[in-house]
C-alpha cells in the first residue's frame, strides 16, 4: 500500500473515531482489547 | 482533536498507573486508591500544565472501556441471581433520593427549583453526568450547573474515604458492600474504585448496581424535561431522550456477559481481559484523582451541601437496611 493510501486510511479512521460518542469509543476500546486477546492471542500481564 | 495533543496527558496517566501498581506490590497499598491519591496530589500539589489536560480528560473513556471488559468475567447467571432484588433496591433508593432532595431544597431550604433538580439528579443517578444531562433538559443557568457539580464532586471525594471505613466497621459482606456503594454513592468512578479496592467481588457488584442506576438517566431527564416544559421553561421532551442519554457502554458490557456465558473465552483469555480492565481502571483513577480540586470544592454553598448530605444519609441508611434484610 502506498504512503498516500496509508495516510488516507489513517485520516478516515481518525475522523470516524472523533465522530464516535465517548461511550461508543469505550466499546471500541473494549472490542479491540478482546480482539487482541482472542484473535491474536496477546497475553496482558498484571 | 489531534492525537499528539493527547499524548502528554496519556503518558502521565500511564506513568501514574504503573507507579500505583508498583506501590501496591512494594508497600501493599491498594493500587486504585493510590492511583486516585497520585492524581489528587498532581492536581492540588504540583498543578496541571494545560498541555496535560486533553490527555488526562480521557479518563472517563478508559473507565467505560474497563467496565465493558468487566463483562467478560461475569455470567448471566450471576446477574440474574440477584438482578431483580438489586433492581428493586436501585429504583426505590433512586426515587426516594430524588424526591427527598427536591422536597428539602424547595420546601425546607428554599433553594432555586432548578438548582434543587440538578442536585436531585446528581445525588439520585450518576453524579456530574446526570447534572449536565438534566441541566440541558431544564435549561439551568451555568452558575447553577457549576454549583451542583461542585457539590456532587465534594461528596464523591468524601465517600471514597468514608464508605470503605463504614463498610469495614459494619463488617459488611463483599456483595452487600458492593451493592450498597453502587446504589447510594454518586459518580461511577468512585463507586468502581471503592468496590474494587475492597475486593474483586465487591467491585463487580458495585459496578453492576451502578450501571443499573445509570440506565435510569434517560427516564429522569425525560421526566424533568416534561415537568419544566409545562411551565414553558424547559427543552421540548421526546422519547428519543431515553436513547440519547442511555450509557451505551452498558451494551458492550452486556454483549461480553453474553459471550462469557456462552463459554467463548478460554481461562487464559479471560485472565488477560481481566488484567486489561484492571489496567484501564488504574489509568482512569489517576485521571479521576486529578478532577478532585480543593479550590473547586470550596466553592460549594452550605445549603446545597446540607440538602445532599441529608439525602445521602437517608438513602444510604435505607439501602443498607434493605440489603441487610434481603441478603
Amino acid at each position: 500500500m502506498s504512503i498516500d493510501r496509508w495516510q488516507q486510511a489513517v485520516t478516515a479512521l481518525r475522523s470516524y473515531w472523533t465522530a464516535l460518542e465517548r461511550d461508543w469509543q469505550s466499546v471500541a476500546v473494549g472490542v479491540a482489547t478482546v480482539a487482541l486477546t482472542t484473535v491474536f492471542g496477546v497475553q496482558i500481564p498484571w | 482533536m489531534a492525537v499528539y495533543r493527547l499524548l502528554p496527558g496519556l503518558l502521565v496517566l500511564c506513568l501514574g498507573a504503573i507507579l500505583a501498581r508498583a506501590i501496591e506490590l512494594t508497600a501493599g497499598f491498594n493500587h486504585l486508591l493510590v492511583a486516585i491519591a497520585l492524581g489528587f496530589v498532581l492536581a492540588n500539589g504540583l498543578g496541571i500544565p494545560s498541555r496535560l489536560e486533553p490527555g488526562l480528560a480521557t479518563h472517563k473513556l478508559w473507565l467505560g472501556a474497563g467496565i465493558v471488559l468487566m463483562g467478560a468475567s461475569l455470567t448471566l447467571n450471576t446477574i440474574l441471581e440477584a438482578g431483580a432484588v438489586v433492581l428493586f433496591v436501585v429504583v426505590l433508593v433512586t426515587g426516594l433520593t430524588i424526591a427527598l432532595v427536591e422536597l428539602l431544597s424547595r420546601n425546607v431550604f428554599g433553594l432555586a427549583d432548578r438548582l434543587g433538580s440538578l442536585l436531585a439528579a446528581g445525588a439520585g443517578i450518576c453524579g456530574v453526568s446526570a447534572v449536565v444531562a438534566v441541566a440541558g433538559a431544564i435549561r439551568a443557568r451555568e452558575g447553577q450547573i457549576a454549583y451542583a457539580a461542585a457539590t456532587v464532586l465534594l461528596f464523591d471525594a468524601a465517600t471514597i474515604v468514608v464508605y470503605p471505613i463504614v463498610g469495614d466497621l459494619l463488617g459488611l459482606s463483599d456483595v452487600v458492600f458492593g451493592i450498597w456503594a453502587g446504589v447510594s454513592m454518586f459518580s461511577t468512578g468512585p463507586v468502581v474504585a471503592v468496590g474494587f479496592a475492597r475486593s474483586e467481588l465487591a467491585g463487580q457488584w458495585a459496578t453492576m448496581t451502578k450501571l443499573a442506576r445509570n440506565a435510569l438517566i434517560g427516564v429522569v431527564v425525560l421526566g424533568y424535561a416534561s415537568y419544566y416544559a409545562r411551565t414553558g421553561e424547559g427543552a421540548r421532551p421526546s422519547v428519543r431522550t431515553l436513547w440519547d442519554e442511555f450509557p451505551k457502554f452498558v451494551l458492550g458490557f452486556l454483549a461480553l456477559v453474553v459471550l462469557a456465558s456462552a463459554g467463548v473465552f478460554s481461562p487464559a483469555q479471560r485472565a488477560s481481559i481481566e488484567n486489561a480492565y484492571s489496567w484501564l481502571f488504574v489509568l482512569a483513577f489517576v485521571g479521576l484523582g486529578t478532577e478532585i480540586r480543593l479550590a473547586g470544592l470550596r466553592n460549594t454553598g452550605l445549603l446545597p451541601v446540607i440538602v445532599v448530605l441529608l439525602s445521602l444519609l437517608v438513602g444510604s441508611t435505607l439501602s443498607l437496611l434493605l440489603l441487610a434484610l434481603l441478603f
